[in-house]
């Protein structure tokens, strides 16, 4: 009978099961990072104000006990082509401080499998970031690649590959290659990628010459998520190690997230919804024990 | 001219056994560079090691010790 799929679909082919797309290089320890806290500090009011269905409005407010206070406003458009719940294009998104800071981003679908970014950063009035990139995802495949702070007048430039293979339905291969050049140094890296998706935990690791970036995520049930880390650094001769935990609690309207750190660190932050109100408030607080600092916070968030 | 007295027979030397007189040097030596690895936290190798340890002391945890039912009623006394 033969693939009724036709000649061309990339089935897997023992398993019969169809190859997904790997997604984003850079989303690859994303499900483990997610479990972690943010850091806190001080007092923070967000408001979210949508004022149609393409155009937010962001104001932040941020009282700062470790440095100055700051104001960001943030705007954000996007387009009618939805291709999932948070992906639509074109996007644009700008968010610019008191001191007149600007960090810029727009992201465009250019073709059905074929999307670039541009990203802007200011600080206040000189260029410090200037980004593009352009991405192909396949049915099975992703490839990136993107040109940071080009200089043609100054001859520097950062290049930065990425390449993702479904080999299986589970298994994610694939590589990232950096090459940078200035006036008078040049020099490229290449670090290997790869991740297993299970039914309940995910295992990605990165291995480079400048070291290796492993992470294990588990799905225990509905209420608990754990996140594990551990980053080597071969240039600054370092290495850390992170525990994370996640506690849902719909029925609450709460979540909390935990870390515990090879640093001595120790962190949890609240989220708790106020309905009927459409408003969030979360607390935190950190611990370094080796350092003997400790910082703590809270932030409203509205809309 | 009376003659010197030979000298007295050399006694014999006394027992040694080398195998075991290094190898409680060699192993102290070896526990003491252990020790010293161990606890020297400026040592890149020791570091990683001691954090891969604690990777898979973590995934062990989050494999084995994390399914709980946080909404589960109190057991009645």
């Amino acid at each position: 009978m033969g693939n009724v799929l036709g000649p061309g679909a990339p089935w897997a082919p023992r398993r019969g099961e169809p190859l997904g797309s790997p997604g984003s290089f850079d989303e690859l320890h994303r499900q483990c990072k997610e479990v972690f806290p943010q850091q806190m500090e001080g007092v923070k009011l967000i408001v979210t104000k949508t004022l149609s269905s393409h155009f937010q409005v962001t104001h932040t407010v941020h009282m700062s006990t470790l440095g100055p206070s700051s104001y960001h406003f943030n705007a954000t458009f996007v387009g009618d082509r939805q291709l999932g719940p948070t992906e639509a294009f074109p996007m644009l998104v700008g968010d610019m401080d008191n001191s007149g800071s600007l960090n810029a981003q727009v992201l465009h679908l250019v073709a059905e499998r074929i999307r670039t970014k541009a990203v802007f950063q200011t600080h206040q009035a000189k260029f410090v970031t200037w980004q593009f990139d352009s991405e192909y995802r396949g049915d099975d495949c992703t490839a990136t690649v993107t040109l940071g702070n080009p200089d043609l007048l100054g001859e520097s430039v950062i290049l930065v590959a990425h390449f993702l293979q479904s080999v299986t339905s589970r298994l994610v291969l694939g590589g990232e290659m950096v090459y940078h050049r200035r006036p008078g140094e040049e020099g490229a890296i290449l670090t290997l990628a790869g991740k297993y998706t299970a039914l309940k935990w995910v295992a990605t690791l990165n291995v480079g010459y400048g070291g290796a970036h492993a992470s294990y995520y588990h799905r225990a049930n509905e209420q608990v998520q754990v996140g594990v880390e551990l980053e080597a650094n071969t240039r600054l001769q370092d290495t850390t190690f992170a525990f994370g935990y996640q506690l849902n609690l719909p029925q609450a309207n709460m979540v909390f997230r935990g870390l515990l750190d090879s640093n001595w660190s120790v962190g949890g932050v609240l989220e708790k919804k106020l309905p009927p109100l459409p408003v969030t408030l979360a607390l935190g607080a950190f611990l370094n024990h080796w350092k003997n600092r400790f910082h703590c916070g809270f932030s409203v968030i509205v809309g | 001219p009376a003659s010197s007295p030979p000298p007295p027979p050399a006694l014999p030397a006394a027992p040694t056994t080398p195998e075991a007189g290094t190898a409680p040097q060699g192993l102290r030596g070896w526990l003491r560079s252990a020790y010293r690895f161990a606890t020297d936290r400026n040592d890149f190798r020791r570091n990683l090691l001691v954090n891969l340890g604690l990777f898979a002391a973590g995934v062990w945890v989050a494999r084995n010790l994390t399914d709980i039912d946080l909404m589960a009623p109190q057991p009645v006394p």
